[in-house]
């Protein structure tokens, strides 16, 4: 297995080295075909790690200088390798179909690979500096790839900047946090941290915890550091949005959940109180700018915080449980935040592809220039809606079934008598509450703005279905939404064993298996398949019986017409429109700014010419906290500027002095 | 007189010169400050040398002995960037602040490098801090100092600082290894050289400050 997994890296070079060297006919399917493989062989290792239950080691001196090149592929990694390969799978089938966005220059063709195989091997890992090596080339790629279409976009630019700034300032606190770790452990393996890390001073543990969480929690998206975000996710492409989306800001769960109980062993009460507040706040945050979004790639941008949130508030509950001593409930917090990793790559990677097949076909993603689009681009549009409803956690599709999971775990924790548990578990409940009715919101208007109606525009009516392999890689994913839904018991015992392996203890089996999910020993279970036959049943039997009740001829006629036959886009709602209520319920926190620009005609003032409305809301933590530091920034460097006047003897002072402190240190 | 106290007059004798520089504020004298330190930096090796039996070692003290005693000292004094005759008027730090500065850079050096000399556990190892005392009081010339000429000698000074160190804590420089220093101080004075006289055919005058409007 080890083998594979060494074929797997060297594929995933070839693809890089194929992007780069391979003449232009033949780069792209080259190149993708030789990745594609290389996700077929991590797909191989990472199953069999699941079900066979055995670690998957390679070791190699040479490679890395100093400390080693360490893989170790266990069950909970492999189960985020998995999740990585599958989306990658599709992403790369939807690539060959797709262009623009600079995808196909040879720069990024040679980086997709090497982009993709770092996702691969994050989460198989061994040593500190391995693990860093992966996730800095992963950090670099990401970002050469945000930026593939810098010449075209004066946007992309700028989202590569705060990508940029955000994913070092991550990098760079994980890399403290790790070090910190390695250094008390007296080694930088994995196993060595693990193995001594419950015998750390608590002011180490605690610091080591605090920096990976922002560490990671930057790479989730989580709030305050998701700023990055919605703009490297909407000026990305289409495969690269999704494969960032889907699969790399899982790694930032993979790592705090990695760290905080695999490495640390779980931690006080306050190390998970903070985790769920961290993932309370991005939860509402995303979820609300993502039902006020108008921009289709911002709103699924903004549902990727939302979901990271839901998962670290899972990830916050299950270390609370286990630290209160109910490990059977610390269990099925992680299992459904583990779950719901999964089932959001699946959902998350089928959106963003589908709305970049949108974006592809109308040349926009605006959705106030959508509409209509469903009869246009039927597959396309399906594939959405699935995608959508998955999101809004609507049964029978696979978001219900970890975010059931999530809310029936915090539910049997209020029975407590731990303040903590009982203050934060509500919490948890009417967050996930809260959330759950915006994601709602945010499909009704996605689909019903987007697919639904007339097309408000010329480009929205001439949009036509896109090619079969852009459907067929962003269908499988939709596919897999239905799959899921209706059999979670597919991925479930894979899940169970993960949040097992990572807990490192093997405690009594809480969620029953087969047809049923729930948990043993208190009521509570769900059967998704027999749901969603129930409601095939109903609906069929509804159509049925109006087939037999209305036999006559139906009369077609605009709905909502009041009778008239002419009806145009322009009374339509827009996505502006539809969120505005919500936007003036929480005007506070979305600050939306109106401005409205009349001209009259040259007669008379009491005509008017024209009139344009400009409406849009920004980031509160970009206005608030950003916006200050970069000030303060600049201002610091202006200052500093008078430091370096160009007189020789002061840079001479400089050097004498850091000479004198350095021999004062070390001494 | 025996072996370690002769060496440690010749190391004393490396400090001193350096401590002078500071005081003295002629050109001429300066160079000639440089070029007793010089001497005595050879005499320093050239003893190690002979005490070790150590052909290349001795070969290595000649070449210090040749180059920073004499030959580097008789350049600098008969073009000296056409300045052998200035005085060093206003330096930035005035002449007795720098001897207090350079007692403090001594007693840093002592506290900071005293380790270094227990762990080379020689005598000659012990006195490895005169080296280091050197170093810092030839970069405080170059900070403070404002004529080209005292670059230079501040320069010479923090190698003749780093040359000590070398000798007295390792079992000899290898002949080789010193002849491609002492020529790489040799270019670099040279530079130096024809760099001060091109400011002074440009700007007329020799303050290194002037060279702040070149800025931006």
């Amino acid at each position: 297995m080890s083998g594979l997994l060494v074929a797997t890296l060297v594929l995933g070079l070839a693809g890089c080295v194929a992007g780069a060297a391979s003449p232009i006919g033949i780069r792209t399917p080259l190149s993708v075909a030789l990745t594609l493989a290389a996700c077929a062989g991590a797909l191989a290792v990472g199953v069999a790690v699941l079900v066979r239950g055995r670690a998957v080691s390679f070791h190699d001196q040479h490679l890395l200088p100093l400390s080693g090149f360490n893989l170790r592929l266990d069950r909970f990694g492999a189960l985020f390798v998995v999740v990585s390969a599958g989306v990658a799978v599709c992403a790369l089938v939807y690539r060959l179909g797709y262009d623009g966005h600079g995808l196909s220059s040879r720069t990024a063709s040679a980086v997709l690979p090497a982009f993709v195989t770092t996702l691969l091997f994050v989460p198989s890992a061994s040593d500190v500096t391995t693990f860093l090596f992966f996730w800095e080339l992963m950090a670099l790629t990401s970002l050469l790839l945000v930026l593939a279409d810098h010449r075209h976009r004066a946007e992309v630019p700028v989202a590569g900047q705060w990508y940029a700034v955000m994913t070092q300032f991550g990098a760079a606190a994980i890399l403290v946090g790790l070090v910190l770790l390695a250094t008390h452990a007296g080694s930088q393996s994995f196993a060595a941290i693990a193995a001594s890390s419950l015998h750390m001073r608590p002011w180490v543990r605690s610091a080591a915890f605090v920096l990976v969480v922002i560490g990671f929690g930057s790479k989730a998206g989580a709030v305050p550091l998701h700023v990055w975000l919605p703009r490297a996710h909407s000026e990305s492409s289409g495969p690269v949005s999704a494969l960032m989306s889907a699969a790399m800001v899982n790694l930032g769960i993979y790592g705090i959940v990695r760290v905080g109980d695999g490495l640390l062993h779980g931690g006080p009460v306050w190390w998970w109180l903070m985790v769920m507040a961290i993932g309370a706040l991005s939860a509402l945050f995303g979820a609300l700018h993502s039902a006020t979004s108008r921009d289709l790639k911002r709103l699924l941008a903004y549902s990727t915080t939302d979901n990271m949130g839901l998962v670290l508030l899972a990830v916050g509950a299950s270390g609370l449980f286990a630290v209160t001593g109910r490990h059977a409930l610390a269990l099925v917090a992680l299992v459904a935040a583990l779950l719901h990793v999964v089932f959001h790559a699946v959902f998350k990677g089928c959106l963003f592809l589908s709305a970049s097949s949108i974006q592809q076909a109308t040349g926009t993603r605006d959705l106030d220039s959508l509409g209509g689009l469903l009869r246009r681009m039927p597959v396309t549009g399906s594939v959405f809606l699935v995608g959508g409803l998955a999101m809004a956690a609507l049964p029978v599709l696979c978001g219900f079934v970890s975010e059931w999971l999530l809310l029936q775990s915090m539910l049997h924790g209020l029975p407590s008598k731990d303040p903590a548990v009982a203050v934060a578990m509500p919490v948890g409940v009417g967050v996930l509450a809260l959330t759950g009715g915006l994601a709602a919101f945010t499909f009704v208007k996605a689909a019903g703005i987007g697919l639904l109606g007339l097309p408000r525009t010329e480009a929205a009516a001439r949009a036509r279905e896109v090619g079969p392999a852009m459907t067929g890689g962003s269908g499988v994913l939709a596919a897999l939404c239905v799959l899921l839904g209706v059999a979670p018991f597919l991925v479930l015992p894979a899940v169970i064993d993960a949040a097992n392996g990572v807990l490192g203890r093997r405690g009594p089996d809480p969620l029953v298996r087969g047809w049923q999910v729930g948990l043993s020993g208190v009521h509570g279970v769900l059967a998704p398949g027999i749901l969603a036959a129930v409601l095939c049943a109903a609906v069929g039997t509804v159509a049925l019986v109006r087939a037999a009740v209305e036999p006559g001829p139906v009369r077609v006629a605009e709905a909502w017409g009041c009778g008239r036959e002419l009806q145009t886009a322009r009374m339509e709602y827009t996505a502006t429109s539809f969120g505005e209520p919500l936007t003036r319920v929480f005007e506070d926190v979305l600050a939306p700014s109106h401005d409205v620009d009349i001209s009259h005609v040259a007669e008379s003032r009491y005509y008017v010419e024209a009139a344009t409305v400009h409406t849009s809301t920004d980031d509160g933590f970009e206005r608030r906290l950003y916006a200050p530091a970069q000030r303060a920034l600049r201002r610091f460097g202006t200052a500093a500027r008078s430091v370096p006047n160009g007189s020789v003897h002061r840079y001479l002072a400089f050097g004498l002095v850091a000479l004198v402190l350095v021999l004062v240190l070390v001494a | 007189m025996t072996f370690s106290s002769a060496l440690a007059l010749a190391a004393g004798a490396v400090l001193v010169c350096a401590v002078s520089v500071l005081w003295l504020t002629s050109v001429r004298s300066v160079i000639r400050a440089v070029a007793i330190q010089g001497v005595a930096l050879g005499t320093v090796a050239l003893i190690l040398g002979v005490d070790q039996r150590d052909p290349g070692l001795i070969a290595a003290a000649s070449v210090v002995l040749v180059l920073k005693g004499a030959v580097i000292p008789a350049l600098l004094s008969r073009s000296g960037g056409g300045d052998s005759r200035g005085r060093e008027s206003r330096p930035l730090v005035n002449v007795p602040a720098s001897l207090v500065a350079a007692a403090a850079l001594i007693v840093v050096a002592f506290v900071t490098t005293r380790g270094v000399g227990r762990f080379v556990g020689t005598s000659a190892g012990s006195l490895v801090p005169v080296g280091v005392a050197t170093m810092l009081i030839g970069f405080f010339v170059l900070v403070t100092r404002r004529r080209p000429v005292f670059q230079i000698v501040g320069l010479l000074m923090v190698d003749n600082g780093i040359a000590l160190v070398a000798f007295l804590s390792t079992a000899g420089v290898p002949f080789l290894i010193e002849l491609g220093v002492s020529l790489d101080i040799f270019l670099g004075v040279m530079m130096l050289m024809v760099l001060t006289r091109r400011l002074k055919v440009e700007f007329g005058d020799v303050d290194l400050d002037e060279l702040q409007e070149l800025r931006d």
